[in-house]
């Protein structure tokens, strides 16, 4: 795992911040234009801009299903899951008659197993205003947490610039790849913004709160972060395949979302926050950094063979 | 593992806590066979994993704030004259129309009328959602579909926005002519025993009142009205089948949808009148005290035959068949699985040690259980929820690794004293993440338009439960294994 040979020691805070900042530059124009031409940072789904969502199962080709539903304002394109022959289809604003049509004919030709949903504009409006100032919300909530645990202010900062970072880059990458903001995506965003502080907390309380040298923490603190974040991805893919397989929509959308936004949480912990609180340390504290550069840091404490335990106690002791 | 470690650990009330909470959680969720030898279990499922349709309802009515000079009735009397609807005074300053107008409109009829309008939110009043999801409820009941669910959603402002109708086992088509659907109302008068004569339809009832409570008898009532052809036909029925002169054993009934909703004789001076002339204004009284109001609010409804007092409109809908809800529910016991063998399989990469590993997934697929146990009494589990679920699965495997990491720092665990300082560090990281998460999900749980609220009531209530009962009992079992 390529991960694991990553040396959170070996670069220069400005080296490590370097490259987030400009990813963080780059997301925030593509989420900027979005934002001057649709009026929201990520473009709206169905849930929010009214329309209607059928899924169905089927053994027809596209071309098929596109004659079936020809008298319906269907939306291209159509998307398919594997081995399941679940399709996943889209449609434009709809009258109250023209819904019920296709609601019967769903009935006769695809008797078996499918979904509809329909999301009228007004509604999707009100839901819409909602979610966006639920992410304020809970990003602001989430900030006021932060400063509360931490109260000093430049780690607090590192840890809420880091998140915001998070969701900036999500959104980038969902305008990227055609993911909409969605009621499914914007519960992944607010969760993401609760996920991706984990690990910041774990990286600024052990430097923080911990004694011992900065090197051994940092090293420490990443050893521990990087397996919380993959078993996360790792229970996120899981719901990503199996939820692609059905073509679930909501569950495909929340572990995509999360999946993207647990990967720039790597970036953004381990360079972005990791570099800021180096920077802090080693600035507020400059004893300690002379006293941390002795031989060579090969984080030689954390294997569990090691002596037990008696050496603990040089750090313990607060 | 020996059986002394073992002991060891159970003993420990964090631990026993835990392990009651796992066999109180499988007793509450309770997986049994049905009658016909079909798995199940006592969890809710929404009906995306079930199969059935959904509706949501607007309504065609404005809720408006206002600022007047004149006296508060003769604006409203002016309003109604000028818009020839039903405008209601919902609070001291505030106004229901039942009538849908733009904010525009609204605001020059208002000036017209002699005020301001201050505030405009189309909706009802909180009274109003209230009867209308009780006509609604009404309607499903009788037309006996089962395993329906009405809610009012309200806005910010606390007025009812719209109404989401759920019902189980029926099409998207099905749902909107059950809710569209005209109940059959009728007027009989009973002859001899059970048998019974038609006197009028529902069509004949011009105008329903509102309960009432008569200010002498202090006996509740609902009037209405009748058509002038009504009201002849009621007369003449009235007096052929001996109504009016024996009113005691000749009692009128009611009926919706051939199902008796009232019955009782014409009062002594009401078939006086009748013997002369047909009546037009009718009220038929229900009876004192709270009883009697019940009574009256469901006799109101019943004389609408099921129409609302505010006109709706769909504002959403959807439906799921029954196949495709069960193949949903393989699909994400499958994801939640998956979920826990790959988060066991990273784990074990990491730590290449089953005695941590096993504890590690073991407690995880307990708060799981506990979680389930608790959201059967408060949560169906629709997509949305599951999600929440292996989110959970997700940050709880994290903390455990914060405190197994912390725990196992500078290698074995030292004294219990140690030990505990340890702990209680990890115990501090948990706490201000899990904090955050909590605070992150809130306003997904307070924003009561969306179907998200279980997903996040499900996850904050999933970290509560980490931090309080499985994390600290983790702590305590990783100690007793690591101190062997």
């Amino acid at each position: 795992m390529g991960f694991y040979k990553y040396d959170v020691n070996r670069y220069t805070p400005k080296q490590m911040v370097v490259i987030p900042l400009i990813l963080l530059v780059l997301a925030l124009i593509s989420v900027g234009v979005t934002w001057a031409q649709t009026g929201l940072p990520v473009k709206p789904g169905i849930d929010f801009s009214g329309g209607t969502a059928v899924t169905i199962t089927t053994t027809q080709t596209d071309a098929q299903i596109e004659a079936a539903f020809s008298g319906f304002p269907l939306q291209p394109p159509i998307e398919s899951g594997v081995l399941s022959g679940s399709k996943y289809l889209k449609f434009g604003t709809m009258s109250d008659a023209q819904l019920q049509d296709l609601s019967s004919l769903l009935n006769t030709m695809y008797p078996g197993a499918y979904t509809i949903d329909h999301v009228g504009e007004s509604f999707g409006q009100n839901l819409q205003s909602q979610a966006i100032l639920a992410i304020i919300f809970s990003f602001i909530g989430m900030a006021i947490v932060v400063f509360l645990v931490f109260r000093t202010f430049v780690p607090s900062a590192a840890v809420v610039l880091s998140a915001f970072a998070d969701i900036v880059m999500t959104g980038a990458v969902m305008n990227f790849i055609g993911l909409p903001l969605s009621l499914g995506t914007t519960a992944a965003l607010l969760m993401l913004i609760g996920y991706s502080v984990d690990s910041d907390i774990l990286l600024t309380m052990r430097v923080l709160k911990r004694q011992g040298k900065l090197e051994d923490k940092l090293a420490g603190a990443f050893h521990t972060g990087i397996i919380m974040t993959s078993t996360a991805i790792a229970a996120v893919i899981a719901m990503l395949v199996v939820s692609w397989i059905g073509q679930i929509t909501i569950l495909l959308d929340i572990s995509a979302v999360l999946l993207i936004g647990l990967i720039f949480d790597i970036l953004n912990t381990w360079l972005t926050n990791a570099g800021i609180i180096k920077w802090y340390v080693t600035k507020s504290e400059p004893s300690a950094q002379v006293k941390a550069k002795p031989p060579k840091p090969e984080k030689p404490a954390e294997k569990p063979v090691q002596a037990k335990g008696k050496s603990a106690s040089r750090k313990e002791k607060k | 593992m020996n059986r002394k470690t073992f002991m060891n650990i159970i003993k420990d009330w964090r631990v026993a806590l835990l392990i009651i909470l796992v066999v109180l959680s499988i007793i509450s969720i309770g997986p049994h066979f049905d009658e016909n030898g079909q798995f199940t279990t006592n969890l809710q499922f929404g009906l995306d994993l079930q199969g059935g349709a959904w509706l949501q309802l607007e309504f065609k009515s404005v809720v408006a704030g206002f600022e007047t000079d004149q006296p508060v009735s003769q604006f409203i009397g002016n309003l109604q004259n000028m818009t020839d609807a039903e405008v209601i005074q919902v609070t001291e300053n505030k106004l229901e129309i039942r009538k849908l107008y733009t904010q525009d409109e609204l605001a020059s009829l208002f000036k017209s009328a002699g005020g301001t309008l201050t505030t405009y939110d189309q909706a009802v009043s909180p009274a109003t959602g209230d009867d209308v999801k009780r006509i609604i409820e009404n309607k499903i009941n009788i037309l006996g579909t089962k395993d329906a669910k009405v809610n009012t959603l309200t806005d910010l402002a606390g007025n009812v926005k719209y109404i989401r109708v759920e019902l189980a086992g029926v099409s998207m088509s099905q749902a909107q002519q059950i809710i569209g659907k005209q109940g059959k109302f009728e007027i009989r008068v009973q002859t001899t025993g059970n048998q019974s004569e038609h006197l009028i339809f529902g069509d004949s009832i011009t105008n329903v009142g509102v309960p009432t409570q008569d200010p002498q008898t202090k006996a509740w009532g609902v009037s209405f009205t009748l058509s002038e052809a009504g009201a002849a036909d009621f007369q003449q029925g009235s007096i052929k089948f001996g109504a009016t002169s024996d009113p005691d054993n000749h009692e009128l009934m009611m009926f919706l949808d051939n199902q008796t909703v009232y019955s009782a004789p014409l009062s002594p001076d009401l078939a006086q009148k009748l013997q002369a002339s047909p009546v037009r204004q009718l009220v038929a009284t229900t009876g004192g005290g709270t009883e009697g109001l019940d009574a009256a609010k469901n006799l109101e409804i019943h004389l609408r035959a099921g129409a609302l007092p505010v006109d709706v409109a769909i504002s959403g809908s959807g439906g799921v068949t029954a196949e495709r809800g069960v193949q949903t529910q393989y699909l994400v016991l499958l994801a939640g699985i998956l979920a826990l063998v790959a988060v066991g399989v990273v784990v074990f990469y990491r730590y290449r040690e089953p005695s941590i590993v096993l504890p590690m997934i073991l407690v995880n697929a307990s708060e799981i259980i506990i979680l389930l146990g608790i959201a059967r009494y408060l949560q169906q589990l629709d997509l949305a929820t599951i999600a929440g679920l292996i989110a959970v699965l997700g940050t709880g495997i994290d903390q455990l690794v914060i405190i197994t990491d912390e725990v196992l720092h500078e290698g074995r665990v030292p004294s219990a004293n140690l030990y505990e300082k340890r702990l209680s560090r990890a115990l501090g990281i948990i706490v201000a993440s899990a904090a955050t998460v909590v605070i992150a999900m809130l306003p997904l749980a307070l924003m009561s338009l969306s179907t998200l609220r279980g997903f996040a009531i499900i996850t904050m209530l999933g970290v509560i439960i980490g931090v309080t009962i499985t994390r600290p009992a983790y702590g305590r079992i990783i100690m007793n294994i690591l101190a062997k």
